[in-house]
């Protein structure tokens, strides 16, 4: 009966969605408060609802309840129970219900965390949050339902996907749905001021730190992401381009747009039409990367039509979307038209130039995302679009940027003079131009990693000045501006990890005997043999590798090579990671006379990728609390 | 479908939950003027705490400031409006009405038609226990088709082939474009002609093919019958696809794969 019971409770979040959509518009339109109040209780029962039923189908998998067809399919007696539980979302119905259930907790922290926010706009907020999940609800629930249950329940359950039996899918969906979902948020901003005509300071004001919370956690679960297939997947790379990853890059893209274009509407009141298109623009690739995630279309043109109705009902939510947003925006654009002036030189130039690098790195991701699909479903050929293309369009627009994020808050708002900023920063400009040579006379001749150390002591230089600056003037360090300092750091630390771990890594497929010992980057590679190895979930080999640096032993590494239930095997990569270098060991096939096929990677500054990554989620958080959105407004 | 006292205890404590807030609203906040003073407000001394560590000069200062100001005075709209009084009984109602009544009828709509036992989720349900949980529900619907295709496949699951077929074919007269079911009743026939896909089975996979070409399991059975007429290359051809339609991790690839080694083999032979 519990699983009926998280059925229903879905159910009643579905209708309680419609009651949301329906009930507050009339308080709002009738200007009757007692109805446009109900939006938080609203808001607050559906959440209640949604956390139950999912709550109800991660026991269904705890319990081993194969009546229900997800479960039966996704999971059996074997798995481990914390793979169990990271299971609910490990296939289509699961993902989409940590969807909506994220999509709740957003809306439900909207409500509570609104004190501050005019309430004609929080409930107007509500009711938007309150419609996409009606239409997520409606999807899961008429054609990805995951309480459908087998009227003769199996003894045992199928496999998780071996890929997923990892403690990565415990942690990156979870975060990266939190992003994602989480861009919901300064979209039904937007949608709500532009459908009351109230397009002031408030609404730019509240977006901002609910944007920069979603870019947080989108942040993270990118980061999460390029981590776990870093160790899960055995080859060592961190970032492959491929269309899922480029799903979740794109709206990142557009958010990173965003916060710096409403930090412009913000504080000096310009871009404001484009801040609004930035924000539909943000939350409909999201729903873009779900439809191409979601409707097969990925897996091939094709499989779109294996099952047409989830891949048209997305469609058409999304055509709803965006259509129903730019719809909206056209309407309202006369409202949009006042913008303060800014001279040539000026800040406000600065962040534009953010914002049009940023977005057309975006189209050049889409586009390269999309092509092979479009030639694909017009009969055109089957092409790949992979890394060569991605860093010869993406890393080029990408460099003027990083350039201009240092110089670009030394400059005044609305007007400065080249003269005053040059002054200002012309000995840095002798400094980092004296360590880049020193780098290129006692580091490394190869001329990425060059550009790259530039950039890293370029910014580096740039904004501890800034910040050492604002120390000596003895004026107050904001939380938006210690945001600001991390996060641009975490873009300098972020370069040159991936730069110099991509030109100076070292990849060696070898054949090793027992005994064999193989030299990389000074480090020694003996390796020990292989023997039998088996957990509840797998059996295989383990392997036993022993590294030595200048005869001393550094580690002992533990490469696997398992075998699932499915019969797929899979690698498990051992490594021994440090802030300088990781040393990487995946185990091959075995070959004749008891050797075995081992890759050994060296891989300099991989860690510095990640901590680059957190470095900026961690400036978007703290940005995220500055005072000005913490003081409360008496009324 | 099922309605029990604890999905009604579900309704009710959501319809007297927004009973509650309908009777003691939510205190409402802020106005949206309160709100653009205060942030323009705020605006004003970011400006003073710019001027004043010469992020920008007296000049830019000025004109920011009147920006602010002009700002401000766009925004005001005071529109303060006496709020109309609701009648909360009627609201309640409505509100119960339509959430009852939406919820059940899609509940009707999408839940199960019988559940499994309790026994089910402790040990598993015996084949034949299933066939006497479906022969007492299908006694008081004769008509369910699910619950006849399910029948059905826990007749052949126990190898009563002849009573499936004669199950099957009961639920075909209700609905003929249900492809899973075309595909276990040519199975069900196929067995009964000791593997051979000729005849009706052929037909049947025939039928569920012009339904949907696309269907990987549909592919599967037309390469069978395509095998067994000694067109290899035709079954090659079906599998082939239907290892490109599916997901990489999909648990029936290997039966395909292993289907389509056998006939390659054949064909180099």
């Amino acid at each position: 009966m519990l699983i009926e019971v998280g059925h229903f409770a879905l159910i009643l979040a579905l209708v309680i969605s419609v009651i949301l959509m329906v009930v507050p518009s009339i308080g709002l339109y009738q200007n009757k408060t007692s109805l446009s109040q109900l939006a938080k209780p609203l808001v607050w029962a559906q959440g209640f609802w949604i956390t139950v039923a999912f709550f109800v189908l991660m026991s269904a998998f705890l319990t081993n309840d194969f009546s229900v067809k997800y479960v039966a399919e996704n999971s059996n007696t074997q798995l481990p129970i914390l793979y169990k539980a990271s299971a609910v979302w490990g296939s289509h119905e699961g993902s989409l219900l940590l969807w909506v259930f994220v999509l709740s907790l957003w809306t439900v922290a909207v409500s509570i965390f609104s004190k501050r926010i005019p309430s004609n706009l929080i409930n107007q907020t509500l009711i938007v949050l309150g419609a996409i999940s009606f239409g997520f609800l409606l999807f899961l629930l008429f054609t990805s339902n995951p309480f459908e249950r087998l009227m003769i329940p199996p003894v045992e359950g199928r496999e998780l996907n071996p890929l997923l039996q990892d403690f990565g899918l415990a942690v990156h969906p979870p975060m990266l749905y939190m992003g994602y979902v989480g861009l919901a948020v300064p979209f039904a901003f937007v949608l709500s001021a532009l459908i009351r005509g109230q397009l002031d300071s408030t609404w730019i004001r509240w977006t901002r730190p609910w944007t920069l919370i979603s870019w947080s956690f989108l942040t993270i679960g990118i980061t999460l992401g390029s981590w776990w297939a870093y160790y899960e997947l055995g080859w060592g790379g961190w970032w492959f381009w491929d269309p899922v990853e480029n799903a979740s890059f794109m709206p990142w893209l557009v958010a990173t747009a965003l916060i710096h274009s409403l930090s412009v509407s913000e504080k000096r009141g310009a871009f404001k039409q484009w801040t609004v298109l930035l924000a539909i623009g943000g939350f409909s690739l999201s729903l873009l990367g779900t439809f191409l995630v979601r409707s097969g279309v990925l897996t091939s043109v094709h499989a779109f039509a294996t099952d047409p109705t989830r891949g048209l009902f997305i469609l058409i939510f999304l055509f709803v979307v965006i259509g129903g947003s730019l719809v909206l925006y056209t309407w309202r654009s006369s409202l949009l038209q006042q913008s303060n002036p800014f001279s040539m030189l000026s800040r406000e130039t600065g962040l534009l130039i953010n914002n049009i690098l940023l977005v057309t790195a975006m189209l050049s991701v889409l586009l390269g995302t999309l092509y092979p699909l479009i030639l694909d479903s017009l009969n055109l050929g089957k092409i790949s679009v992979g890394a060569p293309y991605f860093n010869a369009v993406f890393v080029p627009i990408m460099i003027p940027g990083v350039i201009a994020l240092a110089v670009f808050p030394y400059v005044r708002w609305k007007k400065d003079s080249v003269s005053r900023v040059f002054n200002l920063l012309k000995f840095d400009w002798i400094c980092v131009v004296l360590l880049t040579l020193l780098s290129w006379i006692f580091i490394t001749k190869n001329i990425f990693v060059i550009v790259a150390i530039g950039l890293f002591i370029w910014v580096v230089n740039h904004v501890m000045v800034l910040f050492l600056k604002r120390l000596k003037a003895k004026s107050k360090v904001t939380m938006a501006f210690l945001g600001m300092v991390i996060a641009h750091l975490g873009i300098a630390v972020f370069v040159l990890g991936a730069t110099v771990t991509t030109q100076l890594g070292i990849e060696k497929d070898i054949k090793m005997t027992i005994g064999e010992t193989q030299t990389i980057a000074g480090y020694d590679f003996v390796f020990n043999g292989v023997s039998p190895h088996a957990k509840d979930n797998y059996s295989g080999f383990i392997g036993d590798i022993s590294v030595f640096k200048n005869n001393k032993k550094v580690t002992q590494l533990n490469p696997e090579k398992r075998l699932y239930q499915t019969g797929m095997p899979m690698t498990e990569a051992s490594i021994d990671p440090s802030i300088a270098r990781d040393l990487y060991v995946a185990l091959g096939e075995s070959l004749e006379g008891g050797a075995w096929s081992v890759r050994i990677y060296y891989k300099p500054l991989v860690r510095w990728i990640w901590l680059g990554g957190l470095m900026i989620a961690l400036g978007a958080l703290l940005a995220a609390v500055d005072r000005r959105y913490l003081v409360r407004v008496k009324s | 479908m099922i309605i029990s006292w604890q999905l009604l205890i579900m309704l009710i404590f959501s319809c007297l939950f927004f009973a509650w807030f309908l009777y003691r609203p939510v205190k409402s906040g802020l106005s949206d003027d309160e709100s653009n003073i205060a942030i323009n407000k705020q605006r004003q001394e970011e400006l003073a705490f710019d001027i004043n560590q010469g992020l920008i000069d007296d000049e830019q200062f000025q004109v920011a400031e009147s920006e602010i100001i002009n700002t401000l005075a766009n925004e005001l709209k005071d529109k303060s409006s006496h709020s109309i009084e609701i009648k909360p009984m009627n609201w309640s109602i409505a509100i119960f009405i339509l959430l009852s009544a939406l919820s059940i009828a899609i509940y009707f709509q999408l839940s199960p038609k019988f559940l499994p036992s309790n026994q089910v989720l402790s040990e598993p349900m015996s084949m034949s226990e299933s066939i006497e949980k479906l022969q007492t529900f299908l006694e008081e619907n004769p008509d369910d088709f699910q619950a006849l295709k399910m029948m059905g496949l826990a007749q052949i699951g126990i190898g009563n082939v002849d009573d499936s077929i004669e199950t099957f074919e009961r639920a075909y007269q209700i609905n003929s474009s249900d492809i899973d079911l075309l595909l276990q009743y040519a199975s069900a026939i196929a067995a009964k002609q000791e593997g051979q896909f000729d005849g009706k089975s052929k037909e049947l996979i025939e039928e569920a093919f012009n339904l949907d070409p696309q269907s990987e399991q549909v592919l599967y059975f037309s390469g069978i019958v395509a095998a067994h007429e000694g067109d290899l290359k035709g079954a090659i051809e079906l599998w082939e696809k239907a290892l490109y339609l599916m997901p990489p991790d999909h648990p029936d690839r290997n039966i395909i794969e292993e289907a389509l080694d056998t006939v390659m083999n054949l064909q180099v032979k």
